[in-house]
């Protein structure tokens, strides 16, 4: 079964092998702690974690050999044209919720009226309330899939599943037999990619377009919130802060625009790692960049020698024309060091 | 347990994936609870007799047993109703908290959840003798439930006691690396033994912190006591100073031996920006001499 | 930040300007904060201004060269500029990354900064200094 589910995904045959063994032995790994009912969806969603974290890898690699590029897209003619495609299969999944849904939705997600405020007109709880936005939230993104995708549902079936499986839902995902139902259902399998890789990704990774000045504030901001969860010392969420905040403002003033993403990481050890790229005009002479004096916006050369002073790991690639990324990591600090 | 089901988004997730797999598990569980409510008084006083005989929690006297126990209980029977394991962790961790000091231990702990399961099993099991198949089902909405609180309630004692453990080091390690309030505006940071730059590290973040809490003036680091200072260490410590300064606080080097100062120079560091003073005797003359003067000018000042 | 409740505040106490700055500023708000510090400082002809950065959780680069470029222009203008409020982990951070104050006086918080300008009566009003100043007013 697993062999299934992976081999529809990946192409090459030997790949696929190799993901198939690592997929089993993360369940063998996991069976101790799984409920005997749950370990066929298991490794169903475990197969697919680890087709996505291939793709990552591979996407790392990429990164690596330093072609920036998927930042420029935004300027492509035919960006309005997937602009507007987006807007109309949004448009189409919230006609596709029921009225009064909708308008809770809208409520709290546009005018931003908090829950209180809602339950207390609907005479309901803070918590149904919460709870019913995060299913209207689960419907409107398979609503979005099958509209932006423009899918016809073979079966009673397969809308249930979907929303089931957007939600995150497991009682739900079992009485709908969802594991099955994604093994039997290509298109089913296909539209739920996209649903599943929101829940694994909200909790340790974050990806803050960066453009303008105010994007400084909150990039550094959001990194210092994801690094608190670990075990840093004050000083040290600081430092993160700091750094990220030196990397935009490169990003801002050489490139204009760009991205940072700021990862949580486990393994080898407990750290955060900031990756901040940009499709700008690079940096031609990269040891001068690090150098200490060194500055190309007025006054003080401190941004990138300070920035690499201040992290346990920096690395930076950069090829004019193309763009720059800085990757770095700071490690959490053994308690014994 | 539908009845309200939206009240807790996030915890009845938790439930649904760990008791709802049986079908009737839902009733069974109900039914469950309420004997369990039904016979409180006489499960709970048979569970007591059995720490009792089985010699856990000595530590504690017979009053605290009979509150912990009955809140453990309590407890218990209400995260099998809610299914609200974040509840219980968070009882549980209160409960570690009271009891480690104490010197209760991880077994016992785990030894009284798991006689309270025992316990609690075999009331069912004589509640329902006579009907095998009921007892059957009864016991598998049960026992999954029953371990996973057993194993919560250990999983929350183990992360507590090594919570304690770790901010004892953290103490013990303060203690190494002293910032002493010698007077008012006055710190004084004497530097016993090899610095390595982890503890430099953190040397420097506990005197920038004791110049806030004591609003310090003036700093004495005092290294008569640290023979070895590399080149690294030697860096912190021209850090320290730099952002010492930056917080409002003058600092004055004693005991920097001439071999130290070398150090300082060979790496580019202009000794002559830096207070540095032969002994700790005159580090504290010369701080006095600092304070005394913003003092004065300070009085001579209030009028304005 | 129109609209918004104000980020920095600029107060005048006698001869002193005291600005306490709120919140995070981002760059523009950094260079628009110079600008009205310095407007101020000519338009009162202060002799002593405190800025109070407590509230800043991080100072960077620019943020260290703003506050540095401030106090240089109030200088120019006569008036001594004194940083007050930085915490423990940002003085540490900006060191690290070789961000100093220059020449710029610190204390370490809103009273020790007062107290240090009422230590230097004359702050600012050095003559020579303030003829030595750019013909040019704001």
């Amino acid at each position: 079964m697993v062999r299934r589910i992976v081999h529809a995904r990946v192409g090459s045959h030997p790949s696929a092998e190799d993901l198939v063994q690592e997929t089993l032995t993360r369940v063998l790994a996991a069976s101790a702690t799984i409920e005997p009912g749950m370990l066929e969806p298991y490794a169903i969603v475990t197969a697919r974690n680890v087709v996505a974290s291939m793709w990552r890898d591979a996407d790392r690699r990429r990164r690596n050999q330093h072609r920036v590029v998927d930042l420029s897209t935004p300027d492509l003619p035919d960006s309005q044209v997937v602009l507007d495609e987006e807007q109309s299969a949004m448009a189409t999944a919230l006609a596709r919720l029921g009225e009064r849904e909708r308008r809770t939705l809208l409520e709290h997600e546009v005018s931003g009226t908090d829950t209180h405020t809602l339950a207390a007109r609907a005479g309901s709880t803070a918590g149904a309330v919460a709870a019913q936005l995060n299913r209207t939230r689960a419907r409107l993104r398979v609503e979005y899939v099958l509209a932006a995708e423009q899918a016809e549902l073979p079966t009673d079936q397969c809308r249930a599943v979907l929303i089931a499986l957007s939600g995150g839902d497991q009682r739900r995902q079992r009485e709908v037999r969802a594991a099955q139902h994604l093994l039997e259902c290509e298109l089913c399998a296909r539209l739920s990619e996209p649903l599943l890789e929101r829940g694994q990704q909200r909790d340790d990774r974050l990806r803050i377009p960066v453009t303008a000045d105010p994007d400084i504030v909150s990039a550094r901001r959001a990194a210092r919130e994801l690094a608190s969860r670990l075990d840093f010392a004050a000083t040290d969420l600081t430092v993160i802060a700091t750094a990220v905040s030196e990397v935009c403002r490169n990003i801002v003033r050489f490139a204009g625009t760009g991205e940072v993403v700021v990862e949580l990481l486990e393994v080898p050890r407990r750290g955060i790692q900031v990756v901040a790229r940009d499709g700008g005009p690079g940096i031609p002479d990269i040891d001068r960049a690090l150098d200490d004096g060194f500055s190309t916006y007025g006054g003080l050369g401190l941004g990138l020698p300070g920035v690499r002073r201040l992290m346990d790991e920096f690395a930076i690639a950069s090829e004019p024309g193309h763009g720059t990324t800085v990757t770095m990591t700071k490690w959490e600090r053994t308690h014994d060091g | 347990m539908d009845e309200r089901p939206e009240e807790h988004p996030q915890t009845r997730a938790l439930h649904e994936s760990h008791w709802a797999d049986h079908g009737g598990g839902e009733h069974l569980l109900s039914q469950l609870v309420a004997h369990l409510r039904e016979h409180r008084t006489r499960l709970q006083e048979e569970w007591s007799q059995r720490i009792q005989q089985a010699h856990l929690l000595t530590a504690m006297t017979p009053q605290e047993m009979a509150a912990e126990t009955t809140s453990v209980y309590d407890n218990y029977v209400e995260v099998l109703e809610t299914g609200n394991v974040e509840a219980l962790q968070h009882y549980a961790r209160d409960l570690s908290e009271r009891i480690i000091p104490r010197g209760v231990e991880t077994h016992e702990v785990v030894g009284i959840v798991l006689l309270l399961r025992d316990v609690l099993a075999r009331s069912l099991f004589e509640k329902y003798q006579r009907d095998f198949s009921r007892l059957n089902e009864v016991l598998d909405a049960y026992e999954p439930a029953a371990n996973r609180i057993a194993n919560t309630v250990a999983v929350s004692f183990v992360d507590e006691r090594e919570r304690i453990i770790r901010q004892q080091q953290d103490a013990i390690r303060e203690l190494s690396t002293p910032v002493l309030p010698v007077r008012e505006r006055l710190l004084i940071l004497p530097i016993i033994g090899v610095l390595d730059s982890e503890r430099a590290r953190q040397l420097t973040e506990q005197l920038l912190s004791g110049i806030r809490k004591h609003r310090a003036k003036v700093v004495v680091i005092d290294i008569t006591g640290s023979p070895d200072v590399d080149e690294a260490v030697a860096n912190h410590l021209v850090q320290t100073v730099d952002a010492s300064r930056l917080m409002g606080a003058s600092v004055i080097i004693t005991g920097l031996s001439p071999k130290i100062a070398q150090t300082l120079v060979t790496i580019g560091v202009d000794l002559s920006k830096m207070n540095t003073i032969g002994d700790l005797q005159g580090g504290l003359e010369e701080a006095e001499r600092l304070l005394g003067y913003t003092v004065t000018r300070k009085e001579g000042s209030t009028s304005s | 930040m129109n609209g918004g409740p104000a980020l920095v505040s600029i107060m005048r106490q006698g001869s002193t300007l005291i600005a306490s700055v709120h919140t995070a500023l981002d760059d523009s708000e950094l260079v628009r904060f110079e600008h009205d510090l310095i407007h101020q400082i000519g338009e009162h002809r202060s002799r002593g201004v405190i800025i109070d950065v407590a509230a800043l959780d991080v100072i960077d680069s620019f943020a260290a060269l703003t506050l540095r470029r401030i106090a240089e222009m109030a200088r120019l203008r006569g008036a001594l500029t004194v940083l007050v409020g930085i915490q423990p982990e940002v003085a540490f951070t900006m060191v690290r990354l070789g961000m100093g104050t220059g020449q710029v006086p610190t204390a370490l918080d809103l009273e020790e900064g007062l107290a240090l300008l009422a230590a230097h009566p004359g702050a600012g009003t050095d003559s020579t200094e303030r003829d030595a100043r750019p013909g040019s007013t704001p």
